[in-house]
């Protein structure tokens, strides 16, 4: 099992639904963002967008580079940071080939007012999801949903409760879930049937990440 | 338009992108510190080779008192130090930095016994041995950082088999640098013989560099980005001026005149020392500020073209 992500650049509508439920899932600290929208303005002069977060390599560099085993890789593909071992050296924020890592100092921590009292979501999200300053974060693929989920029977990609946020969020279906070992499963048939391709494959780091572009094959 | 202008936040990520993590900010840090590893490593080498006791202990004194506080200090959460140590991980397997670690913990300690039995009992197997053990590892300690840096396929400019050498060499010659300097003091020190490797090392170093650059103007599109910024770009003043002329042109030319003099002047060996410093403070900067990762999209710019 290999879980990944095929995205639907002809379906992305820039609405950053995705950047936003990420936020919310993970009480993110007002200077991280996980998924982000990159802007490319083509030669053409037509402008496109990629969604971009961590890509999961199955050859993830920086689970090599990681001077502590911080930064480690589940069997199930998962790449996530122990940030209890994270020594804040950001060699992986270096060695990443997709800059989708960041680390967390104490000024991308200020609080969403800075100078005022916490919100009650900041609040909570010291208390459910604490990010601890000092070290490196990145996107995890919501594993905590998907664990939960797997342990009440449910099927990540297929039932929302075990989906990752920003799929469930995206309302024009631009992003599909799903395990990349499976080959009935619809990431794969979306990756075989619309030439799905990875970020930079000549790294060789197998990013668990897809695109696909309905709109340029004419579908 | 208003969409457009919102969208552009991070146009930088399909542009070459310059790393800042090991250069802007708290990264002077990791600069300042990899400047004393080269000292520090290559000071000790020389020392041992010319037996030079006050030269170790001054390269051990670098090393552990202004190289490793650095590199504590730029740590997010230095006090988790000590999960980088074998055997409490086994990460030395895959990384680089691990090892770089653990080489420099086992240089501190090895050489802070060897430099005692140097001391008090010269000469005895145990002085000859521990100085092999300390010979090795301030070698690993010279190269480690050179292989942290060229195993990074993020920044084409960094992925070669050069850099280790680059280093490992620039710190060489910056022991021989440092040894001038303990020769000014110890008349033990032939100063003579210093200046015959520190020519070598310095021409080594200047066509090692050449090498580099040239093999990074073909290795890829983000490679040659890099060598132009040292070469025509933004850090062409630093890296003409700070690294070739000060760093190794200068130097060469003094330590050349000392063949045709009995002995080099002490203002000469003073200057070609400075500047030689001036010059591997001046490499290590520009090494690190021209890291430029490859843009995350194939797109590109024009100014990228």
């Amino acid at each position: 099992m290999r879980w990944g992500m095929v995205i639907d650049l002809s379906k992305c509508m820039r609405c950053h639904g995705c950047v936003a439920a990420c936020r919310v899932e993970h009480f993110l600290p007002l200077g991280v963002t996980w998924p982000r929208l990159i802007a490319w303005e083509e030669i053409a002069g037509e402008e496109t967008t990629y969604p971009v977060r961590c890509n999961q390599c199955k050859e993830a560099p920086c689970v090599k580079v990681c001077p502590t085993g911080a930064t480690q890789q589940r069997e199930d593909g998962i790449v996530w940071v122990d940030q209890d071992k994270c020594i804040g050296c950001r060699y992986c924020i270096i060695a990443c080939p997709y800059q989708n890592r960041t680390f967390l100092s104490k000024d991308k921590d200020t609080g969403y007012f800075p100078g005022y009292e916490l919100t009650d979501f900041e609040k909570a999200g010291k208390r459910l999801y604490p990010h601890t300053t000092g070290t490196t974060e990145k996107c995890n693929f919501c594993m905590e949903r998907i664990d939960a989920g797997l342990a009440k029977g449910l099927k990540p990609g297929v039932d929302r409760e075990a989906t990752p946020a920003c799929v469930n969020t995206c309302p024009s279906r631009a992003l599909t879930f799903g395990d990349l070992d499976d080959p009935d499963s619809e990431v794969r048939q979306l990756i075989r049937d619309f030439k799905g391709f990875q970020l930079h494959p000549e790294y060789d780091t197998d990013p668990s990440i897809y695109y696909i572009d309905k709109g340029w094959r004419g579908v | 338009m208003v969409l457009r202008q919102w969208m552009v936040t991070h146009e930088w990520m399909v542009e070459p992108t310059p790393q800042t993590e090991w250069i802007m900010r708290r990264g002077i840090l990791v600069w300042i510190a990899e400047v004393f590893t080269s000292l520090g490593a290559g000071l000790y080498l020389i020392s041992l080779f010319y037996n030079n006791l006050w030269g170790m202990a001054a390269a051990w004194l670098i090393i552990m008192f202004l190289k490793v506080p650095l590199h504590l200090i730029y740590f997010g959460r230095p006090l988790r130090f000590w999960r980088t140590l074998i055997p409490i991980t086994d990460s030395w397997k895959t990384s680089w930095f691990t090892r770089g670690i653990n080489f420099t913990v086992y240089f501190g300690s090895i050489v802070f016994i060897q430099i005692l039995v140097t001391y008090f009992f010269p000469g005895t197997g145990w002085d000859i041995a521990l100085r092999v053990l300390g010979g090795v590892f301030a070698f690993l300690v010279g190269i480690y950082s050179g292989f942290i840096t060229s195993y990074c396929k993020s920044i084409p400019f960094w992925n070669t088999a050069l850099i280790p050498l680059i280093l490992l060499f620039a710190g060489v010659t910056d022991g021989f640098a440092l040894m001038l300097a303990v020769g000014m003091a110890d008349a033990s020190v032939g100063i003579m013989a210093v200046e015959f490797g520190s020519r070598i090392l310095l021409t080594v170093n200047i066509i090692l560099m050449a090498v580099f650059l040239w093999n990074a103007t073909y290795t890829s599109r983000t490679a040659k980005y890099s060598a132009m910024l040292l070469l025509k770009g933004s850090l062409a003043s630093l890296f003409w001026v700070g690294v070739i002329a000060v760093g190794l042109i200068i130097p060469l030319a003094i330590s050349v005149s000392s063949i045709f003099a009995d002995e080099a002047s002490a203002p000469l060996l003073i200057s070609a020392i400075v500047l030689h410093t001036i010059g591997a403070v001046t490499l290590k900067y520009v090494l690190l500020k021209s890291g430029v990762h490859n843009p995350i999209l194939p797109a590109i710019t024009s100014a990228y073209h």
